[in-house]
């Protein structure tokens, strides 16, 4: 590495490290207890996995750089500098974290492992070794806000055919999926997919929501990518429409980070107060059910149902009750997985890692933990609201032959309604 | 235009939720010659922006993004 590169790396570190992190770097006691709360270290036992082991890659660097001792006596103080193979280490452990932080709730000095990668992940991105495939989701998704006229007529084709499938739903030709409509109470930022906007529709429809749909993703592949300006990029396309439509708040989807980007990372990234009342999906049909402004049928769902914390929702965003509180609405016949809530194991498919193939192994790997949990819960039917849990969870599922069905919490819910029209099967 | 164009890999991304449909086409795209064109058959209507989009951005081509009934099915020419 020559000396640009690594004035370019110093750098980097020095302008991430704040005091918190500076902390991080000093008082991890090396411990190890949270080597059993990670599913990436239990599953596979690879010590490149384990958290301490993670973070201790970027601490040998800061120390290398930025402690006196380390900078004159190295290898006393496992100080290195961050040559080609340090920076393929720090790859691998980087990209493959999930962003769970539940090495972070183990941890006695509660080491914020995740965050301390997320300055990984910038020096990754500065020395060009950023993950690619998270760099062209991101980067797709700006060039979608950037040029928002030129995929208008699809995303409202699209839409028009979503409307009709949620009017052959709910039986009520006037169930509606509306497009840009100024002054709706709701702007709700779906996922890419229909999957997202059918049965939240269907439930907004029968509440009598004022709403209307973003023609953008609440998914930030941003943010798994590690580069907080495309982070706030892609967040900024629906934060400039809800302003636009002069809504009152903004509803985000059935995904983890989604809800955890816009209501706590927005502000910061933006440096401007966010100006919405940020919601997840299931708070407000949370509310609907309790306030009578939806139905729901428990004799509907068959089988056993649990419920899978995601961790950006659960552990990380502290929506713990309210989509517990939808699944017993739901059914007379829950189970909660053991752990649970702050304590539930991820289940390995976090952080954007579905989407990079070079971590397949590991991320499979690292389910077990999930895998045995379902087992031993005896449902039938997993209640998950968010999209990387259920793509891991469908994976594992399959793999493991669990026979289970897994659900959308808001599939679950328009499955309980009694609605006059045509049930969906739920995937 | 799909009659006439040589399919270098088909790619069936049906059942596939968004960004799926997006993120196979780049990891096959590797697969085909700079020049050769991926034939990827999706039913998420979300592929219809996000392909094209993943497209633009990463410098490749979308040569078609058609509707055929429920199925949604795109060219995708290898530019680079
Ligand atoms: S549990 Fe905390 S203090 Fe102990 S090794 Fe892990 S990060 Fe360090
Ligand atoms: S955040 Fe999760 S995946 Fe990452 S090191 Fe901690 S426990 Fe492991």
């Amino acid at each position: 590495m020559d000396s640009t590169q690594l004035t370019t790396l110093t750098g980097v570190i020095d302008k991430k490290m704040n005091r918190q992190l500076k902390q991080y770097m000093d008082i991890c006691a090396r411990c190890a207890i949270c080597k059993d709360a990670c599913h990436q270290y239990v599953g596979t036992g690879d010590f490149k996995y384990l958290p301490a082991r993670r973070a201790e890659l970027i601490r040998q660097i800061y120390k290398k750089y930025f402690t006196k001792t380390g900078e004159f006596v190295p290898a006393l103080y496992e100080a290195r500098d961050p040559d080609e193979n340090l920076l393929d280490e720090l790859y691998d452990s980087t990209y493959a974290c999930t962003g769970c932080r539940r090495c972070m709730y183990y941890c006695p000095f509660s080491i914020d492992t995740a965050w301390i990668l997320s300055v990984a992940k910038a020096i990754l991105i500065a020395a060009g070794k950023g993950n690619e495939m998270l760099g062209q989701l991101a980067d797709a998704a700006i060039f979608k806000g950037d040029n928002a006229e030129m995929f208008n007529d699809v995303m409202v084709s699209g839409f028009e055919d979503i409307q009709e499938e949620v009017r052959a739903i709910t039986g009520n030709p006037n169930s509606r999926v509306p497009v840009n409509k100024e002054g709706a109470d709701i702007l709700y930022v779906a996922l890419a997919g229909a999957h997202s906007i059918r049965p939240a529709a269907v439930i907004f429809e029968e509440a009598g929501e004022n709403w209307t749909i973003s023609m953008f993703e609440a998914a930030n592949y941003g943010f798994f990518y590690g580069d907080v300006e495309k982070a706030r990029l892609i967040t900024k396309r629906y934060i400039d429409e809800a302003k636009r439509l002069g809504v009152k708040e903004i509803v985000v989807p059935e995904c983890g980070h989604a809800y955890r980007v816009a209501e706590f990372f927005y502000e910061a990234w933006s440096k401007e107060p966010m100006p919405f009342k940020i919601s997840h999906i299931l708070e407000k049909v949370d509310q609907y059910i309790k306030a009578g402004r939806i139905t729901v049928d428990k004799g509907l769902i068959e089988g056993k149902v649990t419920y899978h914390d995601p961790c950006q929702l659960g552990r990380n965003g502290g929506k713990f009750e309210e989509p517990r509180d939808i699944v017993k609405a739901v059914t007379d016949n829950f189970v909660d997985l053991t752990p649970n809530r702050a304590e539930q194991w991820c289940c390995g498919g976090g952080g954007g890692i579905v989407a990079m193939e070079e971590f397949k192994d590991v991320r499979l790997a690292s389910g077990i933990k999930k895998v045995e949990q379902l087992k031993a819960s005896g449902a039938s039917v997993l209640a998950c609201p968010c999209e990387n849990c259920r793509l891991q969870i469908e994976e594992l599922n399959e793999i493991h032959e669990l026979g289970l069905q897994v659900w959308q919490v808001i599939d679950l819910v328009v499955a309980a309604m009694p609605l006059k029209g045509t049930k969906p099967t739920h995937a | 235009m799909s009659d006439e164009t040589k399919i270098d890999l088909e790619l069936d991304l049906k059942g596939l939720l968004c960004p799926l449909p997006m993120v196979k086409v780049s990891q096959n795209i590797g697969n085909v010659p700079v020049g050769g064109v991926i034939r990827a058959v999706a039913t998420d209507p979300g592929a219809m922006a996000d392909i094209p989009a993943w497209a633009k951005s990463t410098g490749n081509e979308v040569l078609q993004a058609a509707k055929e009934g429920s199925e949604f099915v795109f060219l995708v020419k290898r530019v680079k």
